[in-house]
């Protein structure tokens, strides 16, 4: 059969079989190992086994357990709290000083968890009451919250883009250094939406908030110094000579563990194992996934399809940025459905070779990726942070949740148009730091 | 018939090119027989294709031998310290014995050689040249390969391992002091932007890996006559293609370097010498333990003039 | 596939059978927790041994990737107990509930019936490293048949827990999909 036609039929079944409410790396199992049978014999089923183990068999992959761990232990203190609340005492005479903080504490913590639940519970259980207490609307209250979440896989670290740099063999610590000035310019698009929509609602008075003391505003200082020990301590290891990016993941994982126990009295061995256990659940379902989109990505190459697709669209002779757009598209709804993990790794060894021959740089690729998966994660049907954002404040309809977030679709929408613009926003940094590109 | 050829490289290595000649010839020789390459690890991991190999779930593949070492000790000896001192003797070596020993390893396997070949590789440092062992010492250096860890340890470094995609920021940031590795590696990942010198195989080198174009014996035994010989002949002028590419490999990284502004350093006959002496008391020592029939491999290897 | 953080365990009720795979699964979810602690010490301590002892780092690297290997394999049971495999649930959320039970038989059955045939591989797989002795191609050296253990054991837990969730369903102990009727 032509490899393009059996893709296609690939890509029905895959959708068919991952709507029935199979769990998603079964799914993709389930989907290999028909093709497998059916065009290449029995013999290749043998292999399966073999090959969930090989892809799990590389050391880079110790850093997604390891950055979980840093988001769980410390979201499970109050010290995303403390942060926020410690940037609104500095930030208050700043207009709107308050969706600042919280935005701007998204951001913080986003540089130290990998994932994006973990940044939006964190802030999130603080910010929005105080949001909203102090006469925000809910939409934006929540919607900010929801968006700035998203940072967490964009702002180093970031467990997305170190399953990108493994599934394209690109470096980590470029792809990281890549997600940093992206990562400022949505918090900075993020933070004006907050304002003006507020302004135009005419909730003004939010925007005037309460004034704090100079001996408030010192007195909170000294607990966002673990924050910064962390943030100093973890960007030292992995740029100062002392350990690789993967590394370094296991030493930001024992300082904020050290620090979750020590610092705030994280003791209690049933809050200990809740931190674990979470943790655990997580690594182990996102590590499955990469083990399964292995054997799928197997089942793609030996059918020859992912070699037929890349020739195909090598030959279609389209405008390079028609072909970025209809590659967002496609981006875009798998993320709807899917979690970034599954959409980056069925994803990118079909796409890699198309974007690097239409003359794309594969680091500023992966912040575009990265965006996209970000606006997955707050939009219909199955955003995640709007359901985190749900669990947090049950009393907020998910409705407003979504229409709260919409705007800031627009902005990621906006930063990925900045973005084809100005690659240089994602390349400029790492170029700088780790020299030019090898 | 379809066979499928599975390797790590990219599309302009010089063990793809031996692959492409390989599949191109059998193609013309029109004896319905069509080779389809899997290249950049896209079918297999590197490490992961001997086992495919041997089971015939794969048909053929471009493999540093040593890297099924777990599977045949005797494999460790197509990566050691010493035994190898250019081009021309690993060709010898080819013809050897020795050789036939190694064949007779691959057979239990139910793997087969079709394309012979060595490539070669040298040292670099961030400070400093590494000509013989006193260099070594007190260095964090990742070896390429089990015996040349075990070699350098005797010298007095410390070993880091990680992969060879890490070694340009490990050695930006200082993770790294020196490294051993391909000549091919040390230009494609750019190690010349980060290192005071080099020391590239020249007329003495320790560094030779043996990287054979391998098949299913299976698999070649269930083709026909003409096939058999349409992918001997193809094979042969892919060898000679091969070692001539090998050397001027080691050249290319030469001048590289140099135009780098690094230093070059050459090792001497003395170099060499000492080298090996420290081999014997370390990875050979090591080798023969663990391996039944080793000392007699070994002495087999050595015999080769 | 949202629901994976909120929603609570599978139901095992008085079933004993049930009751024993939950009780095996959550004793592999700790076995999963502990290794990778483990992997966090062990990585730790290669940092500290090179960077501060100027030390050789030979098999650390190793065991940490095998340890995370075993807790990914080792720890499917649970998450599947835990529901943490996350999935998209519009089609069965969008079913009444004689329809959205069938589905539910349906995907389990042949989850079952994939992770069966793996399993079977894995164990060929491990027995085929055991035989004949196979090592990693380190300084190491370490035994493979004990990292590929974590495939039988792992695959075989997983297993377990999947044949007690179909049956959870089929008596009626456990929702379809852990869906609560709307
Ligand atoms: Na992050
Ligand atoms: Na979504």
């Amino acid at each position: 059969m032509d490899p393009l036609l059996l893709g296609a039929l690939v890509a029905i079944f895959t959708v068919v079989v991952l709507f029935s409410g199979v769990s998603v790396a079964l799914g993709l199992l389930i989907v290999s190992a028909g093709f497998l049978i059916v065009f290449d014999g029995m013999r290749s089923l043998e292999l399966m086994p073999e090959i969930l183990f090989g892809k799990l068999n590389n050391f880079a992959l110790l850093s997604i357990p390891m950055f979980i761990i840093m988001g769980a232990s410390i979201a499970s203190t109050r010290a995303g709290a403390d942060l926020y609340e410690a940037l609104e005492r500095w930030l208050t005479r700043v207009p709107g000083g308050l969706v600042i903080s919280n935005l701007g504490a998204c951001a913080l913590f986003a540089a130290m968890s990998g994932s994006s639940p973990a940044t939006c519970a964190a802030i999130g259980k603080m910010g929005i009451p105080e949001m909203r207490k102090r006469g925000f609307p809910d939409g934006v209250a929540a919607g900010s919250i929801a968006a700035g979440g998203t940072l967490g896989i964009l702002i180093p670290p970031s467990v997305t883009m170190i399953v990108y740099g493994i599934a394209t063999e690109t470096s980590i610590g470029r792809l990281f250094l890549a997600g940093v000035i992206p990562g400022l310019l949505l918090v900075a698009l993020f933070m004006a939406w907050s304002l003006y929509s507020t302004w135009r609602s005419g909730d003004a008075a939010a925007l005037t908030a309460r004034s704090y003391s100079w001996r408030e505003r010192v007195e909170i200082l000294p607990r966002v110094l673990p924050f910064l020990a962390i943030i100093l301590g973890v960007l030292y290891a992995m740029y100062g000579g002392i350990a690789t990016p993967s590394e370094t993941a296991a030493v930001g994982a024992l300082l904020c563990l050290v620090i979750a126990m020590v610092i705030y009295r994280l003791w209690n061995p049933a809050d200990l194992w809740a931190v674990l256990r979470d943790s655990t659940k997580e690594s182990v379902m996102i590590l499955f996934i990469i083990a399964a989109a292995g054997v799928f990505s197997y089942m793609l190459s030996s059918l020859f399809i992912t070699q037929s697709i890349a020739e195909w669209i090598g030959t279609l002779d389209v405008n390079r940025w028609v072909l970025m757009g209809a590659i967002n598209v496609f981006l875009l709804i798998a993320g709807f459905f899917l979690p970034p993990v599954a959409v980056i790794l069925m994803a990118a060894p079909i796409l890699l070779p198309i974007i690097t021959s239409a003359g794309f740089d594969p680091i500023w690729f992966a912040v575009v990726l990265t965006i996209n998966m970000e606006i997955g994660l707050i939009s219909p049907p199955v955003g995640l942070n709007l359901y985190v954002i749900n669990g947090i404040a049950p009393d907020i309809k998910l409705k407003t949740i979504l229409v709260g977030s919409l705007p800031f679709v627009g902005c990621m929408v906006l930063a990925i148009v900045l973005l084809c613009l100005f690659p240089g926003l994602a390349t400029w940094l790492p170029d700088l730091v780790m020299g030019p590109r090898i | 018939a379809d066979l499928r050829l599975s390797h790590q490289w990219s599309d302009n290595d010089v063990r793809h090119k031996v692959a492409q000649i390989v599949a191109d010839e059998v193609a013309a020789a029109d004896v319905d027989l069509d080779i389809r390459i899997f290249p950049t690890e896209s079918l297999f991991k590197a490490r992961e294709q001997y086992t495919p190999l041997s089971r015939g779930q794969l048909d053929m593949t471009v493999l540093p031998l040593s890297y099924a070492g777990g599977q045949q000790p005797a494999y460790n000896l197509t990566l050691m310290p010493g035994l190898v001192k250019n081009h021309d003797h690993a060709a010898r070596l080819n013809d050897s014995p020795f050789m036939d020993a190694i064949e007779q390893k691959m057979a239990e396997d139910d793997v087969m050689v079709l394309v012979h070949g060595y490539l070669a590789g040298g040292f670099a440092a961030t400070d400093g040249c590494i000509t013989k062992p006193e260099d070594m010492a007190g260095l964090q250096t990742r070896a390429a390969g089990k015996s040349f860890e075990q070699m350098l340890a005797g010298a007095g470094a410390s070993i880091a391992s990680m992969a060879s995609s890490e070694i340009y920021s490990a050695m930006q940031s200082g993770v790294l002091d020196a490294v051993n590795t391909s000549s091919s590696s040390f230009v494609s990942y750019r190690i010349y932007e980060q290192v005071a010198c080099y020391t590239p195989p020249g007329d003495y080198a320790l560094w030779f890996m043996y990287q054979p174009l391998l098949m299913n014996k299976s698999t070649f035994d269930g083709l026909d006559e003409a096939q058999q010989q349409a992918l001997m002949a193809a094979a042969e002028k892919a060898q000679a293609f091969y070692l001539k590419e090998a050397k001027k490999e080691d050249a290319e990284s030469r001048r590289v370097f140099s135009e780098a502004g690094v230093e070059i350093a050459d090792m001497t006959a003395e170099d060499f010498a000492a080298w090996q002496e420290l081999a014997k008391e370390t990875s050979y020592k090591a080798f023969v333990e663990e391996t039944p029939g080793g000392q007699e491999l070994l002495d087999m290897a050595l015999s080769v003039e | 596939m949202a629901s994976h953080s909120t929603a609570a365990a599978a139901r095992a009720g008085d079933n004993p059978f049930l009751r024993a795979v939950a009780a095996i699964s959550t004793l592999a979810g700790w076995c999963a927790a502990a290794m990778i602690v483990a992997a966090v010490a062990i990585t730790c301590q290669m940092i500290v041994v090179r960077f501060v002892l100027n030390g050789s780092t030979v098999w650390q690297t190793e065991a940490v990737v095998y340890l995370v290997i075993a807790a990914t394999l080792v720890g499917l049971s649970y998450v599947q107990r835990m529901r943490g495999h996350v999935n998209v649930d519009l089609v069965p959320l969008a079913l009444p509930p004689g329809p959205r039970r069938a589905l539910c038989i349906v995907t389990l059955s042949v989850s079952v019936a994939i992770v069966a045939v793996m399993l079977w591989y894995g164990y060929e797989y491990w027995h085929f490293a055991w035989e004949r002795g196979w090592r990693s191609e380190t300084v190491w050296a370490v035994r493979l048949w004990i990292p590929y253990l974590a495939i039988p054991v792992g695959l075989g837990l997983f297993l377990l827990q999947l044949v007690a969730d179909l049956v959870a369903v089929i008596l009626d102990i456990d929702k379809p999909f852990g869906l609560e009727d709307a």
